[in-house]
């Protein structure tokens, strides 16, 4: 069976694709690993109800549309010929494949981490990981919680704490205060009057708030957490610790599409023209993937999209663009120096998968390593089940700090696939050994 | 330790981590009824990390399948091992 | 094949300074699934397989050998025939293989499954830890005073004068002899100096799965060589075969193809049952060059003075360290000790 379009991710870019496919006429396919659509943003878990309204205008949209949508299926590979593209994946009636002919890529973004001793303890998370546990599963990461790092997620965390009835034992911001004075913050009052209410129940709950800090270390404290800021030791029974968010490009890398790395867009991302096309034919890419633009911009992205692959005329493109400055400007929020990844000390775990600690990355380094992939070949960093996810942009500003190289000169690491673990028999699926289509015999 | 649990929840359902029995509610997932009850990591991996099926610090083995707790919704009767 | 030529030459009496495009071990050497078999050499190598085998095998820790014997299976009665076949004439040629029952192989290895219907073993086949190899070879040439430029590709050489002026990037190296021995990237270096060597390329599909619970101790193989099965001490099993990917060298990195590599994984699976579980992280393609007749390019470089050649080794991760000293000593006047293959045969 093929599709006009297939899109990857059901998050607000995919949804609002998917929806304008179905507006045009198109056969299209939306693929997404989770329970329920709405991507990370608007993540939800039936029947718990997250309580977010535009959440469930986006499923009930995305279900309204005539586009077939195959949630619960992990896609682990795509391949891509003069016909289009090959998706392979896995649901939960087990292999499924399906073809189209063009593919809007809308996976969205992940944290980004940054090493910190403790951080491969249990009770520490990230800030997106803590706004999954309190939005879609209604659960509080701890009662006393440290929450920690930059960006806008800090303080939507601590609020999202306090309000769920947990205490926020401190807030520490790597930034400090003047940080936050951005002109396009004004883009979006709603969201300035919202931020702003937060810091008012902050101080009203009389959490500490400790700028230009970060934690230097988490350990165990009988039952609970000991996290360590400015010298002192805070007892927590929580950890929530990220540095904004970064493009999840994957398939964008598996397909060989070209990024671009921008600071200012949380880092590589696929190179997109103004209609969303990537340089290899037919495929596009819409929302956070394409650069880190926020939750608002998205849907313009995924309706540009759309139309571009229907061959329709793309409109303005005024309303994405002016959509997009809060989220570029949530993305300086969250930009940190380089003292967060210096600062590590030699013996601290940076690659988690591997239990590599930074003397051993900087050993490769030392030895001649100059990019990602040199580092990864020397000493398995990246080649644990997380494939590099939450190391790899660490330890890529390592080697870019210490040979004195531009991020885009250390490059990115290789796609792969799968996409995501996945387990054999779930590929390989049922075979009759005497019908497996041998090739000639290794010569003699 | 007190609850974790935010609001109201649906239907309870009780599971199985390492023969102890876990009592959680539908729409949880694995790693959430774990935190709720106070588990939050064991040898070789944790409840929670990055929340989005991304870290795999979460896996745990159901039916000698190893998955990703974090992703995993609970049910009733389920056997979930820390270890295949 | 560069770096033991560049030792053996260096011991010789030579300055030696090895250019390499990228860094040491980024090509075969350093994502080949690792297997050191004495199976699946090929007849008329295995003397030098013997040898190469052995180098491996004195690196030990530092190259993560392991020596945990091997089995080659048969599941049909063809399979059996071409088994039986070539590991007589591979245990002529010197390798010290045993033909089993399925029942011993099965008492020996539980994790095997029932469907094996010959069988022969290698108590020294073994395998490396292929990621090691960049930093292992580029400590051995460091211990030796053997200078190694990376991140050097070469664009240029220049022979009007005796010798030859090689450039890479801003620097230019003069020398009065060269050898390529850059596997999948050898025709374009000798097409820099006239040179058009039949070299084709093949794209080798590995897969590597989780680490878990260990249930294969022995390296497994296939009577058709499409299989290489070994699980590391961590448990994670490394899948190879030789399966096809595609791809170019010039083009950049090799893609793996679905389709090749569901039937790689299906064949394992069907070798052992436990792989069914296990979780695939990720899958890679390497380049193996080859020429239409399947044996090395080793010597002389034809039609050029004082230049030479070594690529297209089958079986070259274990074959190398034998193979590249053997050229280093007709480069250095001496006699090899075993005999080579001449490249002006192939074009």
């Amino acid at each position: 069976m093929t599709f006009d379009l297939a899109i990857l991710g059901a998050g607000p870019a995919g949804a609002a694709a998917a929806v304008e496919a179905s507006l045009l006429g198109m056969r299209s396919l939306v693929i997404d690993e989770q329970v329920a659509a709405g991507g990370q943003v608007y993540r939800a878990s039936p029947p718990i109800s997250s309580g977010d309204p535009d959440g469930d205008r986006l499923r009930a949209s995305l279900a309204g549309c005539s586009a077939s949508v195959r949630l619960v299926h992990r896609l682990w590979n795509v391949e891509r010929d003069d016909d289009g593209f090959r998706l392979l994946a896995i649901g939960p009636e087990g292999a499924f494949e399906a073809r189209a002919r063009s593919l809007i890529v809308a996976a969205g973004a992940q944290e980004r981490f940054v090493p910190f001793r403790g951080w491969e303890l249990p009770g520490v998370m990230g800030l997106a990981s803590a706004t999954i546990l309190i939005k879609a599963q209604r659960l509080l990461p701890g009662r006393n919680v440290v929450v920690a790092g930059a960006g806008p997620l800090l303080y939507a965390v601590a609020h999202g704490i306090l309000d769920g009835g947990g205490r926020v034992v401190a807030l520490v911001d790597a930034q400090p205060r003047s940080a936050w004075w951005m002109p396009d913050l004004l883009s979006r009052p709603d969201l300035l009057v919202r931020g702003m209410s937060w810091l008012a129940a902050l101080r009203r709950a009389k959490v500490p708030i400790l700028r230009a800090s970060v934690v230097d270390a988490v350990a165990r404290e009988g039952d609970g957490l000991s996290a360590t800021v400015q010298g002192r030791a805070i007892a927590c029974d929580a950890v929530c610790c990220g540095f904004g968010l970064m493009p999840a490009t994957d398939v964008t890398r598996l397909l060989g599409a070209t990024h671009s790395f921008d600071a200012a867009l949380g880092g590589w991302h696929v190179v997109v023209d103004d209609q969303q096309r990537c340089d290899v034919p037919g495929l596009y890419a819409a929302g956070d993937v394409a650069g880190i633009r926020g939750a608002a911009s998205a849907p313009h992205q995924g309706r540009i999209a759309a139309r571009a692959v229907a061959g329709a005329a793309i409109g303005s493109t005024r309303e994405r663009d002016g959509a997009s400055r809060f989220g570029v400007a949530m993305n300086r929020a969250a930009q940190v120096g380089d003292y967060v990844i210096s600062s590590i000390a030699p013996d601290v775990t940076m690659c988690v998968c591997e239990r590599l600690p930074r003397s051993v990355i900087e050993a490769a380094i030392d030895d001649g390593c100059v990019t990602i992939n040199d580092v990864k070949g020397a000493t398995r960093c990246g080649m644990g089940p997380c494939g590099g996810r939450m190391c790899e942009d660490a330890v890529a500003r390592l080697i870019a700090i210490k040979t004195s190289c531009t991020r885009r000169d250390v490059g990115m690491a290789t796609g792969r696939p799968p996409l995501r673990p996945v387990a054999l028999d779930a590929i390989a699926g049922d075979f009759d050994y005497e019908a497996l289509p041998m090739p000639a015999p290794a010569p003699l | 330790m007190s609850d974790l649990r935010i609001g109201e929840r649906g239907n309870p359902v009780a599971f199985y981590f390492d023969d102890a029995r876990i009592e959680a509610f539908e729409g949880e997932t694995v790693s959430s009824a774990l935190w709720a009850h106070g588990i939050r990591g064991w040898e070789g991996g944790r409840a929670y990390f990055c929340a989005m099926g991304v870290c795999q610090q979460c896996t745990v083995w159901i039916d000698s399948a190893r998955v990703e707790g974090c992703r995993t919704p609970v049910r009733n009767g389920m056997r979930v091992r820390s270890r295949p | 094949m560069g770096a033991t030529a560049a030792l053996r030459a260096s011991e010789g009496g030579m300055r030696v300074v090895v250019i390499e495009r990228d860094v040491a071990g980024a090509g075969a050497s350093g994502v080949n699934a690792g297997t050191l078999s004495l199976q699946i050499k090929r007849v008329k190598l295995m003397p030098y397989a013997l040898i190469g085998h052995e180098w491996w095998r004195s690196a030990g820790d530092a190259i993560g050998f392991k020596r945990t014997g091997g089995y080659t299976l048969a599941f049909n009665a063809r399979e059996a025939e071409m088994l039986h076949d070539r590991m007589t004439q591979k245990r002529a040629a010197g390798a010290p293989i045993e033909f089993v029952t399925p029942r011993q192989v099965v008492t020996r290895e539980p994790a095997l499954c029932d469907r094996i219907v010959a069988a022969s073993y290698c108590a020294e086949d073994g395998h490396a830890d292929s990621t090691r190899t960049g930093t292992y070879l580029r400590g051995l040439l460091r211990d030796a005073g053997v200078e190694l430029r990376e991140h050097a590709n070469v664009t240029h050489i220049d022979t009007r004068e005796a010798g030859f002026r090689i450039t890479a990037g801003s620097e230019t190296t003069s020398s009065k002899r060269l050898l390529l021995a850059a596997g999948a990237w050898t025709a374009p270096l000798a097409s820099l100096l006239d040179v058009a060597l039949p070299i084709r390329v093949r794209t080798n599909t590995v897969t590597v799965t989780e680490p878990g619970p260990v249930h294969l101790h022995a390296g497994v193989g296939h009577a058709t060589g499409l299989l290489t099965l070994k699980q590391k001490s961590n448990g994670s099993y490394l899948i190879g075969g030789g399966w096809q990917g595609t791809g170019s060298p010039e083009a950049g990195r090799g893609r793996v193809v679905a389709d090749t590599l569901l039937q790689n994984l299906r064949l394992a699976r069907f070798a052992v049952p436990a792989t069914a579980n296990v979780r695939v992280l990720r899958s890679w393609t390497g380049y193996e060059a080859y020429v239409p007749d399947y044996w090395p390019l080793a010597g002389v470089l034809p039609g050029v003075r004082d230049a030479y050649v070594l690529a297209c080794v089958r079986g070259g991760y274990t074959i190398g360290p034998c193979i590249g000293p053997l050229v280093a000593d007709l480069i250095l006047g001496r006699e090899p000790a075993l005999p080579l293959f001449d490249p002006a045969r192939a074009m």
